[in-house]
């Protein structure tokens, strides 16, 4: 018995290592490749797309954020009368009969017709109940507001692989925020394809994009963009943009351009549109600049506002060139209040010859010219300042008037603002704060970058540049009962080597109330037609837009002065 | 001698009693794939109503369609606006 005994023993033994060996090789050599087929049979693994990030206006308006969208597919095998189908999907889609017949008559299951169908036409075509058409629901970008703010916001595109990507603006400055983080899912069912509450879904990495919360206050956007559509159209433009910033905090108010684009049909649309011109655009500033070359004179203490111009009598020879006035009027010992208020070029060539190229150079990369501001907004240029060794003479004493040197309108901007601001320089931003996917939300607090001049000087330039307004060119559109400081600018524009004198760039900078501002604003017109002038073209659109600010923030007239 | 019995008897009573959870519950939640397909189903569609709610609410509460709106029904701007005067400080009436 004992061997029968034994060999039974090692027969169970040997078909019980059998087992265990054929269980080593199914549940640790192939374990990897089994878990795979077998997920493939009882669940799917699905790519989360994340939801973008909403884009909101400092009163929590999202100026862009998602709506529903349907992609219209048709089965052709299930299509029982093609020809009928056709019609209808075509005219009610909007979509080519013909390409909705060649796609109808294709060997294939599933064929896209028009993706970006809204509800109601989705519903349209449900209650025909066409065999074999159906929708697959996506999210697209909407924006609420059409085409406001639209060179400010910029635009989503598709990326070389077909993803969502943000260009231009804050689309595409906060693209990586915005856009969140893919993530994946598997989804176990059962035979009939139910989810199983017993494993639960695994869903990983997905998070959703960031809200932005900006400075930009909905109704001044609005307000700014219908008085500069009005004023362009008005005074014959070929464009327009305004600007308006908080001085203190260096928030964007407000950023408009006329002509724009609609960033849901952007594609529709000239190219050359979706830039900003505020950040993008290079132009030669005109006497806008004046305010900046004067108080860093009076700064450096070359001049005081007293000071006489020994040179203002007539036309000023530099190099060989003859620098005239704007009107070709003279005021022999005129002080420095009276060149801002007169806007007087040769005045200018009076103080930049007191300053020297190195003193101007130091002052003005003080104030920003020269380089990119930081805005956050994609698609900022800057013109660098030529070396030193490259300046003439002449160069020196038009750059003094805004002539030859090129800055972009939010260079200008934030260096007018410095002034407002008592000399101290603000980083210009348009994002006020960042919401992130579960609520918390972290501000940006605002950020100095430097002070160009000091605070006395700041509050002299702001006393001429009052004076200019109620007393130069522009005082017959200045807003009674009000201490505005400004400066108008018509600034020509070199064509081919030479300035074309029909052609001009308006501009008005300024800031109100002058004592304690509230924004600072930049108003330019391009190539105006009724008026070559800033006086008579970009200086009304200034005040008509300072009287409905100075109404929203509750500051009365003081008298009728 | 008795400790030991006792641990494995304990443990073996407990395995059972666990064995016996496991497959009460597992009983209960087996047929709760169709509620979470149907809370799934509503969830959905509940997301997709809101979206849209909020899509038609953004649209009528945007300004440019309430100009629009405003202007269809003859609201016109006012050309001069009526602003009370602040004071003039003395010593500048002076």
């Amino acid at each position: 018995m004992t061997w029968r005994y034994r060999f039974a023993f090692l027969g169970i033994v040997f078909l019980f290592f059998l087992i265990v060996m054929r269980l080593f090789y199914w549940q640790v050599v192939k374990a990897q490749e089994l878990s795979l087929i077998a997920q493939n049979q009882y669940g799917s693994t699905l790519t989360l797309t994340p939801q973008r990030g909403e884009i909101r206006t400092s009163d929590n308006f999202p100026i862009a954020t998602n709506k529903i969208s349907y992609l219209v597919f048709v089965n052709p095998k299930e299509i029982k009368n093609a020809g009928e189908t056709s019609l209808l999907l075509s005219s009610v889609l909007g979509v080519d009969l013909a390409s909705v017949s060649a796609n109808l008559s294709l060997d294939k299951f599933w064929v896209p017709i028009k993706s970006g169908v809204d509800s109601q036409t989705k519903e349209k075509l449900e209650k025909m109940s066409l065999q074999g058409v159906g929708f697959d629901s996506q999210y697209q970008r909407f924006y609420p507001e059409a085409s406001m703010a639209a060179q400010l916001l910029g635009f989503v595109g598709k990326d070389d692989q077909g993803n969502e990507k943000g260009y231009f603006g804050l689309e595409g400055y906060y693209d990586r925020l915005l856009k969140g983080k893919t993530g994946t899912a598997v989804e176990v069912h059962d035979a009939f394809g139910r989810p199983i509450l017993a494993r639960m879904n695994q869903a990983t990495g997905e998070i959703n994009g960031s809200n932005l919360i900006l400075s930009i206050d909905r109704s001044m956007q609005f307000l700014a963009e219908q008085k500069i559509k009005d004023g362009v159209e008005q005074y014959g433009a070929t464009s327009g943009m305004v600007g308006i910033m908080d001085p203190k905090t260096g928030q964007i108010l407000a950023m408009a351009a006329y002509p724009k684009f609609d960033p849901r049909d952007f594609q529709d649309y000239s190219g050359d549109l979706y830039r900003n011109p505020f950040i993008s655009d290079l132009y030669e500033p005109g006497s806008t600049f004046k305010p900046l070359v004067m108080s860093s004179a009076m700064d450096a203490k070359l001049v005081t506002p007293q000071t006489k111009c020994t040179i203002c009598a007539g036309p000023v020879s530099v190099s060989g060139y003859d620098i005239h006035t704007w009107d070709d009027k003279y005021f022999p010992n005129t002080n420095m209040i009276d060149v801002i208020q007169h806007s007087d070029n040769t005045g200018m060539v009076f103080v930049a010859q007191k300053m020297g190229l190195d003193k101007m150079l130091d002052y003005l990369g003080r104030f920003g010219i020269g380089n990119t501001t930081g805005i956050d907004l994609q698609g900022e240029v800057s013109a660098t300042l030529k070396p030193k060794n490259e300046w003439y003479a002449v160069d020196l004493a038009t750059s003094a008037f805004g002539q030859g040197i090129s800055v972009t309108p939010i260079e200008l901007l934030s260096a007018t603002a410095a002034i407002a601001n008592g000399g101290v320089k603000m980083e210009p931003h348009v994002v006020s704060a960042i919401e992130d996917a579960d609520g918390n939300t972290v501000g940006i607090p605002p950020k100095v970058i430097g002070s160009p001049i000091n605070s006395g000087t700041a509050k002299a330039m702001t006393e001429i540049m009052i004076n200019a307004v109620d007393k130069g060119e522009a005082s017959w559109v200045r807003l009674k009962g009000y201490r505005i400081a400004g400066k108008t600018g018509t600034a020509s524009i070199p064509i081919k080597g030479h300035y074309d004198p029909t052609q001009t760039i308006a501009s008005f900078v300024g800031f109100a109330p002058a004592e304690n501002p509230k924004f600072v604003m930049l108003v330019i017109l391009n190539r105006p037609t009724t008026s070559i002038y800033g006086a008579e073209t970009a200086a009304p659109i200034f005040f008509d837009i300072a009287k409905s600010l100075l109404g929203f923030y509750g500051i009365p007239p003081v008298g009728d002065q | 001698m008795k400790k030991p019995a006792l641990i494995i008897g304990s443990l073996i009573i407990l395995v059972l009693v666990l064995s016996v959870v496991r497959i009460f519950i597992s009983n209960q939640v087996a047929t709760s794939g169709v509620v979470l397909g149907k809370i799934q189903t509503e969830a959905a569609s509940l997301k997709t109503e809101n979206t849209l709610l909020a899509e038609k609410l953004y649209t009528k509460s945007a300004l440019t369609s309430i100009d629009s709106e405003a202007e269809n029904m003859g609201y016109v701007t006012p050309k001069s606006d009526f602003v009370l005067s602040g004071q003039v400080p003395v010593a500048y009436k002076q």
